[in-house]
């Protein structure tokens, strides 16, 4: 592997299986996968549901390891760390944004983009000023001291990506993050996920059953019986 | 926002429940810290026992008297630096209701007995000199509104004077307090002389020694020695330290300490069911928002401590609310009760025993809830929705 | 709404067993509330019934003036024989009053329980004062012989203290003893006694021919004011003249009035503590229930009959608790005997009694617990909107 490559390389994948054993039954979900992804990529992953896409997912953010196989983010592997570095490294790496917000029901939505803050070495004053920017960014500032609740999914969603990017992670992991809205809403989130991959360069992993959804990204990985198939975007 | 910001938020998520939670947390801290003040003030005649301090009663019983003439003898005895005695007057004012505990004592040995009472020079002179002087003790003095000079006149449900009287009166020459609150004055003190010499029956008798050693060390040795003085006579003695005696002494009326200690018990028993499947019922709620923080890189040890905090936190704020409306309660009490039970308080001890409490409490109730939390896996968790 | 209630009640009650961990937690901290109320009106009940058990209407116990308690009490041998001139007294063929004078002096006896000394009422007594106590009975032995150093002990006494078995010798003091006989009056405060012969203790207290206190027959009830009077108008007594079980009864209160001063504010303040818990319990009921609720509300229902399952289902749980409170009460301290000071500075032996109108106390604050934790609860479920079907 060239020093050039490794500098365009933001994930290598190198032979990954991945299995579950349900009862005595294995189920492998991935057989010898090897693939890239490269900085400032923004992919969207479709397939059939129950073909793998969230634990691809999972794989990519540091929340499940493989079964065999390696997995280096920056040339560095993150497979065989153990469970308190990975969530540290997680902390520091990936943004996550879910089909269903998860936002802390009791916390507002300044404190709940404020959170991955707390595990950074960072003042209060810091955490405040951080959190506020990436409110601005996603464009709901004006909402900052309201609880979830209150907020509706679209609003909650760009909460989440508030969340997913305050501590300045490389790479973003949305599984499924427009299922749940519509689709005005889920065009505004989708855009700014793109502006966020455009202008701020994050790399951004996007799961998606929605081909509309899928279109806003450069590229689309189709998943299926543990293989994946490229196709350029059209848009 | 910080991590504390965090416990606080999420232990008051459900209001109701969490002020349901504190209430009776604090209910059961309450009932600590009150019984735990009553029991100690109940007790602390035990404890201000002073080490050097003996008691000798007559071995059939310490309601049956005994001669006069031991006090002298005991006096004797080697390692005996102090000899004083008391009788049992039972004493009431106008009432037979108004019961006033009352002891006919040879002052000057009195006095010397117990060094923890205190009382100003010239009073301690009229109660020396002044045959029907009564001393009076700070709380009972203030139970019936005496002050110095008044005349009382104290009826004795026992003694009699040989005029066919049971009537004594006395002039209030003197208040005494105590170095410590726990020492109590509740009581009255006057001349064995007067009360003997008009006695119609029973005259040169006395209810108890109290014996001072020169050295704690030889209480035992003493006790032997003066018991032996008088084995094989009409009145045999018996001599206990003053602690041993009061004991025994408390422990005539019941085991209260089990009693209490049940009690106690039980409202813990309730708090730590309570508070327990809450806690475990509040975690699995939160099963979804647990996998989230560790997604979003909160590691388990982070999130065993942020639970356990919560319960922490709760156990502290329902105990100390707990302890404070008992400390409220008790200090109310104390004023109202010194008559009866000197020394009602909530000392250090009990204050720290309830903090270990609470500590305790925390962690029986937390552990399991905050294990169950640090071990929420994120894929089965989220998978959940 | 009859059957809208009783339905959604049924699903209520039957949905129980799916909280197991906080259904229990009510029932047992409601159970332990009665348990600390049941146990405290046990303890005064039975202390209570012992003292006020005691004593009869038809004798008359004299003492000096202002005495209170027979200990303090004392009288010469002429006022003894004043006493059984009096009208009003009930007489054997010979003439004589019915009456025995007692000498009541304590000794130590160690008690089982703790192994410390405990006071115990050594009572010296004449042939009448068999005669006097209603229900004695000997259960053992005999009676002691005049002059003796025999002793009899009250059952009681043997049950709480060591070394009183028959036959076997005893030292009080500097005096052996020796028992001789077992007596038993029915559970009254005189099976916490000893008896022996009234002139050996007299001689051996050095009490000359003084006694305490002079018991009596009367004629009948009323003739205590004919006694009382005779006694005001003799100038050389001096006397408190009551009938027995109003001496009895009078000593009684005290004790088990402070019982229950503990008794009712540790169990009140309890109750709070199980409230708070049966109200905590409920909510999460409701909550967990939500979707139930409002798919009923949905589809027809009322939330009158959502109040009322919520309601039964707090009634249950706290009716449970109750009965498993007082079960184990009732098991673990019914007829338990304890002993404890009593009015005249000795040890009284008592009995706990779980009677059956503390039991109802308990149930009722059981039924009160649920109720007012369960209110609450039970108008939010009434309350809860349609629109939560679509609830988490
Ligand atoms: N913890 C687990 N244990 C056992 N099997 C699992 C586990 N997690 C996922 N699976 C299985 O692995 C397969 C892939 O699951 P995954 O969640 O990645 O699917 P997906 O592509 O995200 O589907 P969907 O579109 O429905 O979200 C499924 O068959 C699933 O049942
Ligand atoms: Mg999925």
């Amino acid at each position: 592997m060239t020093e050039d490559l490794r500098q365009d390389t933001l994930y290598q994948l190198d032979h990954v299986s991945k299995s579950y054993t349900r009862g005595k039954e294995r189920v492998d979900i991935f057989t010898d996968l090897t693939m890239q992804i490269g900085r400032g990529e923004f992919i969207a992953i479709m397939g059939p549901s129950g073909s793998g896409k969230t634990t691809i997912l999972n794989l990519l953010g540091g929340i499940d390891r493989p079964s065999a196989g390696e997995i280096a983010f920056k040339g560095q592997r993150i497979d065989n760390l153990g469970q308190g570095k990975l969530a540290t490294w997680r902390a520091h790496n990936v943004g996550f944004i879910f089909q269903f917000y998860n936002l802390m029901p009791t916390l507002t939505a300044i404190e709940n983009v404020e959170l991955p803050l707390l595990l950074l070495k960072m003042s209060g004053k810091e955490r405040r000023r951080r959190a506020e920017t990436a409110l601005d960014i996603v464009g709901i500032a004006d909402r900052a001291g309201h609880k979830p609740r209150q907020l509706s999914g679209g609003q909650q969603q760009r909460v989440a990506i508030a969340r997913a990017i305050v501590a300045d992670p490389a790479v973003l992991m949305c599984d499924e993050p427009t299922g749940d809205l519509d689709r005005e809403s889920a065009n505004s989130v989708l855009e700014t996920l793109q502006l966020l991959n455009t202008e701020l360069g994050k790399t951004i992993v996007m799961v998606t059953h929605d081909p509309a959804a899928a279109s806003f990204a450069k590229k689309e990985l189709h998943l299926d019986k543990g293989r994946f198939v490229e196709r350029e975007a059209l848009a | 926002m910080n991590r504390a910001t965090l416990v606080r938020k999420s232990l008051f998520r459900k209001k109701v429940r969490a002020i349901l939670l504190i209430l009776s947390i604090a209910i059961a801290f309450f009932i600590f810290g009150a019984l735990g003040a009553f029991y100690k003030a109940f007790n602390s005649g035990v404890e201000v026992a002073a080490a050097d301090r003996l008691v000798t009663v007559n071995k059939i019983n310490f309601t049956v008297t005994m001669p006069l003439a031991y006090q002298a003898r005991v006096a004797q005895v080697e390692g005996v630096r102090n000899v004083s005695h008391a009788s049992w007057f039972g004493g009431y004012y106008q009432e037979p209701q108004n019961f006033v505990q009352t002891f006919a004592v040879d002052p000057e040995t009195y006095l010397i007995a117990y060094d923890e009472l205190t009382l100003p020079p010239e009073q301690r002179e009229a109660f020396l000199t002044d045959r029907t002087c009564l001393a009076a003790g700070r709380a009972l003095a203030n139970q019936y509104g005496w002050s110095l000079g008044d005349r009382i006149p104290l009826l004795s449900n026992i003694w009699q004077q040989q005029d066919g009287s049971s009537a004594w009166d006395f002039t209030i020459c003197a208040i005494f307090d105590a170095d410590d609150d726990a020492v109590p004055t509740n009581y009255a003190i006057f001349h064995y002389d007067y009360f003997n010499e008009t006695l119609a029956f029973n005259r040169d008798q006395l209810g108890w020694l109290i014996v001072s050693t020169t050295d704690p060390a030889l209480n035992a040795e003493v006790s032997q020695a003066i018991d032996a003085l008088f084995a094989n006579s009409p009145a045999e003695t018996e001599t206990t330290t003053e602690a041993a005696f009061t004991q025994a002494f408390l422990e005539q009326i019941g085991n209260i300490g089990l009693i209490l200690t049940s009690v106690i018990g039980a409202a813990f028993a309730t708090i730590l069911m309570i508070v327990g499947t809450t806690m475990v019922l509040a975690v699995d709620e939160r099963t979804k928002e647990i996998a989230v923080m560790k997604t979003l890189g909160f590691t388990a040890p982070s999130i065993f401590a942020m639970t356990l905090g919560e319960v922490f936190l709760l156990s502290l704020l329902g105990g100390l609310i707990g302890l404070g409306l008992a400390w409220t309660l008790v200090s109310l009490a104390a004023e109202s009760l010194a008559g009866f039970i000197p020394g009602l308080g909530i000392s250090l001890d009990i204050a720290l025993i309830a903090l270990a409490l609470m500590v305790g409490l925390a962690l029986l109730t937390g552990l399991l809830p905050a294990m169950r939390a640090m071990n929420v896996q994120i894929s089965t968790a989220l998978g959940k929705l | 709404m009859f059957r809208q209630s009783l339905a959604v009640t049924l699903i209520n009650l039957k949905s129980i067993p799916q909280r197991p961990g906080m259904s229990i937690a009510t029932i047992i901290s409601v159970a332990l509330v009665v348990g600390v109320l049941l146990g405290f009106s046990a303890m005064a009940n039975g202390f209570r019934a012992t003292v006020q058990g005691t004593g009869s209407q038809d004798v008359a116990i004299f003492l000096r003036s202002g005495a209170q308690a027979e200990l303090n009490s004392g009288l010469s041998r002429d006022e003894v024989r004043l006493i059984e001139e009096a009208p009003g007294l009930a007489r054997d063929s010979g003439g004589e009053a019915i009456a025995s004078a007692e000498l009541y002096v304590i000794v130590d006896g160690t008690k089982r329980s703790s192994g410390t000394d405990a006071n115990i009422p050594l009572r010296g007594v004449g042939e009448d004062a068999a005669l006097l106590r209603q229900n004695f009975e000997l259960v053992e032995g005999r009676m002691f012989a005049p002059g003796s150093n025999d002793l009899v002990v009250g059952r009681s006494v043997q049950r709480e203290f060591s070394g009183f078995e028959m036959g076997e010798e005893i030292r009080l003091g500097n005096n052996n003893w020796q028992i001789v006989g077992v007596f038993s009056t029915g559970g009254t405060v005189f099976d916490s006694e000893i008896w022996a012969d009234l002139g050996v203790i007299q001689n051996l207290y050095n009490r000359g021919s003084g006694v305490q206190t002079v018991r009596a027959r009367l004629e009948n009830p009323d003739a205590i004011e004919r006694v009382r009077a005779y006694a005001e108008n003799e100038p050389r007594l001096n006397l408190d003249v009551q009938a027995e079980q109003a001496y009895y009864a009078s000593q009684a209160g005290a004790t088990s009035d402070l019982i229950m001063y503990l008794g009712w504010p540790l169990s009140i303040a309890m109750a709070i503590g199980a409230f708070a818990g049966a109200w905590n319990t409920l909510y999460s009921s409701v909550d967990r229930r939500t979707r139930e609720i409002a798919t009923l509300r949905a589809i027809g229902f009322s939330g009158f009959p959502a109040f009322v399952g919520t309601m039964a289902e707090a009634l249950m749980l706290s009716a449970i608790g109750g009965l498993v409170g007082a079960a184990a009460v009732y098991l673990l301290f019914n007829g338990v005997s304890a002993s404890t000071l009593g009015g005249s500075f000795t040890q009284i032996v008592f009995s706990f009694a779980v009677t059956p109108s503390a039991i109802i106390a308990g149930i009722v604050m059981a039924l009160v617990i649920g109720f007012l934790g369960g209110l609450v609860p039970a108008i939010r479920a009434a309350r809860v909107p349609i629109l939560a079907v679509h609830a988490d």
